[in-house]
């Protein structure tokens, strides 16, 4: 691909990008949100049309306009969201909108699909059982299905978008294995990710992209992760001492932090006030949960007994692969669905009471779905910020708007909104400047217990940073942060303690340093709980 | 880390306006009243077509039309004696429209409240004027909320549609109307189903010659305190809370389902206060047809108020200005009545479609940025 241009109105998504794979590699596609990486691919895959720039396939130049002409040019994608039919089966869904009648075998034999996909599916160990329903499958298997279905269209160049998101750590190394086997077979792959350590363990080559912009394209063998972290951050206009310190963010964000290592400032203040708290007199924990539980539909509990013994600044990591109960979870601990069992915050006991009543005890929500659960997209930042705390500021019934719009404009300062006014509705802003919005108001709380649920989800570095930064700041003033998260390093790098949700219980226990990915990995698919 | 470090990477904003400036403002107000002339205009313009086909003078017939409330006295009477009500019952469907919730319930609503009204007017007539009038309107405002309350509970607890409920309640109100006004309290030399008349201490005192009654006032009031909770209270806040976001106002400690319900409650008080009045000041009875189509009208103006409170009252004069000229413009133009009702249909129906032609504009202009974010989550490839 050479001079790929793709604007979206202003927008700029593509600017004049270069990008060749070669035969028989792993090439990985780095960059943050909002780099452009995806846009790149789906230009690549015909779901765009590029304003400018070619594609050649082998040394020939094709016209790419639909994913159709991509597949018979050989490219195959492997979507974040899989397409499949959940009542088919996982032939059904290989073979679905395919001409099945006449295959091909290496051999010269004629086979049939399922000949074909059993065939596929050991060469390159992609283990799946073809007569299963594709409904009853876990993500990391109905990812090897979607593999397949590439594969068995005749793929020769597979993308691959951030695919291991929601994967254990076993279930990722038997897709990089898959991902060898593909590529000693005569194919390419493309790996699209932001985690640096994922490239350095299977990729032959990487490009860096930023802003849309190609940046770098480097062989493994010449560049370190550090190296790697510095081109995808840039230049910095803040100088050395903060491209420093968002180069440490984006090794923990991007996933290259080692375990144990994580350096966090402030948290680490708090330890050994901890520690020497439990050997001498036990500090009172500030939020206890007990046998929490939220019933389910078919007498199976979303959340099963949780019970938790929290201190003051303790940061909880909770990992886990998505489906597990985490939504439930979330809501159960902050009273936004009802529950039956304790938590308690400073010894009051909030289960049973209503939401308002949790919030104003300082229990804090800062939920997954922005957009959905956060924020009133039609109305602007200061009722937004208001929303919660207004009945608490309410005098005689009327809230005071003069103030609280002055307060909106010193919280977008202090959190560093980009918004052309306060008045701006919040859902015009972009997925960054609304997690500022909703932490802003979340801290207006003084929170005792502060809950965030994959709080970084689709940010940019900076806005992550942001986060991280705030959390941080929050477990140093005493309160209780609670993170559930499904990027585990992001888990790892954060927490004090981590445990793992799988099927609505919270199993294992480790304290920053004991825990292993691939120990987690296992709870968190059920085995060895 | 330094907070000097996260403020320098995102730009400080060292000037966030508080709201957009003045001139800004008034660009966007100017803006937004583009779709309202476009509206009325090509409403008009339509409706002059229709007049002239049929054969009559359009001129003739808008002159009459919007010069008869403020030709004399008579005609401002009328116009705002046709205000209160329709102010009251558009009230009464966009309160509940502001928590996402439709109630076309106004005119059972109304009716009850008549008949609420009347029941106490005519059972104690005997009472003083200070005893009785109050009682009046406050059994007729109750009476209403009542009835929405039937649909409001529905709502809450067995998940019954109120748009469903309260039409369906519509139709129970004009049987319970007709037992009263031809059963219970039946006029028998008035020739049809109207009830007797209420006490002389239940009647609405009037104002100026030829009499407003003071039920206007009462109108005004509860217009202007309804715009003011809507602007700044707790409960208009969580209101319009619910109405934007019904699961984020749920999870930051509004009961949402508490705010529907007043919601609806609070819109049949309003109804059923619509009701005592037009008893009280009006008919000094109840009788069948006393909703008249305010319901109708009601709606109509909701909309094209957008919902909003504060612009309910005005839409409503205006509204009432060609209610009242229709009659006249029937007298001078002998274009028929009904003209006016067209009128004020196509003008809520091209302020919809300008309303999708706007849209469109700023979709075609922010879909393209927004395009842009979508870019990063495509859904996967079809099959």
């Amino acid at each position: 691909m050479s001079g790929i241009r793709k604007t979206f109105g202003p927008v700029v998504a593509l600017d004049g990008v270069d990008f060749t794979v070669a035969n028989r590699e792993i090439h990985g596609l780095l960059g943050g949100n909002g780099a452009g990486k995806t846009t790149l691919m789906n230009v690549l895959y015909g779901l765009y049309a590029p304003d400018a720039g070619t594609v050649e396939v082998d040394g020939s130049p094709v016209t790419i306009t639909s994913p159709k002409d991509a597949i018979t040019a050989g490219i195959g994608m492997v979507h974040q969201n899989f397409l499949q039919v959940d009542v088919f089966t996982v032939t059904e869904n290989i073979v679905l909108g395919t001409d099945s009648t006449k295959l091909v075998a290496p051999d010269g034999s004629t086979q049939t699909p399922a000949q074909r996909i059993a065939e596929l599916s050991s060469r390159f160990g992609l283990t799946v059982d073809p007569g299963a329903r594709v409904a009853d499958l876990p993500v990391g298997v109905r990812q090897r299905v979607e593999i397949l279905k590439a594969l068995y269209r005749g793929a020769k160049v597979l993308v691959l978008d951030e695919p291991t998101t929601n994967l254990t750590p076993q279930e990722v190394d038997d897709l990089f294995s898959s991902m060898r086997a593909i590529v000693d077979d005569g194919m390419s792959v493309v790996l699209i990710t932001h985690k640096i350590r994922e490239t350095m363990e299977v990729c032959d080559r990487m490009t860096v992209m930023r802003d849309g912009r190609w940046i770098a394209t480097v062989d493994k063998a010449d560049t370190t992760a550090d190296d790697l972290a510095a081109t995808m951050i840039g230049e910095i206009a803040g100088g050395d001492a903060e491209a420093a310190a968002l180069a440490q963010t984006a090794q923990v964000s991007l996933g290259e932090e080692e375990l144990g290592e994580a350096s966090l400032d402030t948290s680490s203040e708090a330890e050994p006030e901890g520690a020497a708290a439990d050997t001498v007199t036990p500090t009172p924990a500030r939020v206890t949960v007990r046998g929490l539980t939220v019933a389910g539909k078919g007498g199976k509990p979303l959340v099963d007994d949780v019970t938790l013994s929290l201190r003051p600044g303790e940061i909880l990591g909770i990992a886990g692969v998505a489906g597990n109960g985490q939504g439930e979870l979330a809501e159960a601990l902050t009273g936004t669905r009802s529950a039956t069992g304790s938590l308690s915050v400073d010894g009051a006991e909030l289960v049973g009471r209503p939401t308002a009543a949790w919030l104003g005890s300082g229990v804090v929500y800062v939920p997954e779905d922005r957009q959905r659960d956060g924020i009133l997209p039609g109305a602007g930042i200061t009722e937004n910020l208001v929303l919660g705390s207004h009945r608490t500021r309410a005098k005689a019934g009327m809230i005071n708007w003069r103030a609280a719009r002055t307060e909106a404009v010193a919280a977008i300062k202090e959190f560093s909104v980009k918004t052309p006014s306060a008045a701006t509705p919040c859902g015009q802003l972009s997925g960054g400047n609304i997690q500022r919005v909703i932490l802003a108001r979340a801290f207006a709380h003084n929170p005792k217990l502060l809950l965030l649920h994959n709080p970084t989800r689709g940010l940019d570095l900076r806005s992550t940073q942001f986060v991280y930064d705030r959390v941080r700041r929050a477990a140093s003033q005493g309160c209780v942060v609670i993170v559930i998260s499904e990027d585990l390093d992001e888990v790892l790098a954060l927490s004090d303690r981590v445990t793992v949700a799988y099927s609505g219980r919270l199993v294992g226990e480790f304290a920053r340093g004991e825990a292993n990915p691939y120990d987690l990995g296992r709870l968190m698919t059920g085995v060895g709980a | 880390m330094s907070s000097d470090l996260q403020e320098a990477p995102t730009g400080t904003v060292d000037d966030v306006a508080v709201a957009p400036p003045l001139a800004q403002r008034a660009k966007s107000m100017a803006y937004a009243a583009i779709p309202y002339v476009i509206a009325v205009l090509a409403a008009f313009v339509v409706v002059g077509v229709l007049i002239a086909v049929l054969g009559h003078d359009p001129a003739k017939a808008f002159r009459a039309v919007l010069t008869n409330s403020f030709r004399n006295e008579t005609g401002m009477v009328q116009t705002v004696h046709k205000w209160a009500p329709l102010t009251l019952l558009s009230l009464a469907f966009a309160i509940p429209l502001g928590a996402g919730r439709f109630n076309i319930g106004g005119e059972g609503q109304m009716i009850l409240g008549s008949v609420g009204a009347a029941a106490v007017g005519i059972t104690m007539s005997d009472l003083p004027m200070v005893v009785l009038l109050p009682l009046v309107i406050v059994v007729g405002t109750l009476a209403g909320a009542v009835w929405a309350g039937i649909s409001a509970w529905l709502m809450e607890s067995f998940h019954v549609n109120e748009i469903l409920s309260t039409v369906l309640l519509n139709f129970v109100s004009f049987e319970v109307l007709d037992y009263v006004a031809s059963v219970v309290w039946s006029d028998p030399g008035a020739g049809g189903a109207v009830t007797l008349p209420i006490g002389d201490g239940a009647v609405l005192p009037g104002i100026g010659r030829p009499p407003m009654h003071t039920g206007v006032l009462l109108v005004l009031l509860v217009s202007v305190v309804a715009a003011v909770m809507a602007k700044r209270s707790v409960a208009g806040f969580e209101l319009r809370a619910v109405g934007l976001n019904e699961r984020a106002s749920q999870l930051h400690g509004i009961r949402t389902g508490r705010v529907a319900v007043t919601s609806m409650i609070v819109a049949g008080g309003l109804a059923g206060l619509a009701g005592a009045i037009e008893v009280s000041g009006v008919h000094q009875r109840t009788l069948e047809g006393i909703q008249s189509n305010f319901l109708l009208l009601g709606i109509i103006i909701g909309l094209i108020a957008r919902g909003s409170l504060t612009a309910v009252p005005f839409v409503a004069f205006g509204i009432a200005v060609l209610e009242v000229g229709a009659g006249s413009m029937q007298r001078v133009s002998g274009a028929p009545v009904e003209i006016v009702l067209i009128l004020e249909g196509l003008i809520l129906l091209f302020l919809l479609m300008s309303d999708v032609a706007t849209e469109r504009l700023q979709r075609a202009r922010a879909g393209r940025s927004a395009r842009r974010a979508s870019a990063t989550a495509t859904p996967g490839a079809p099959a």
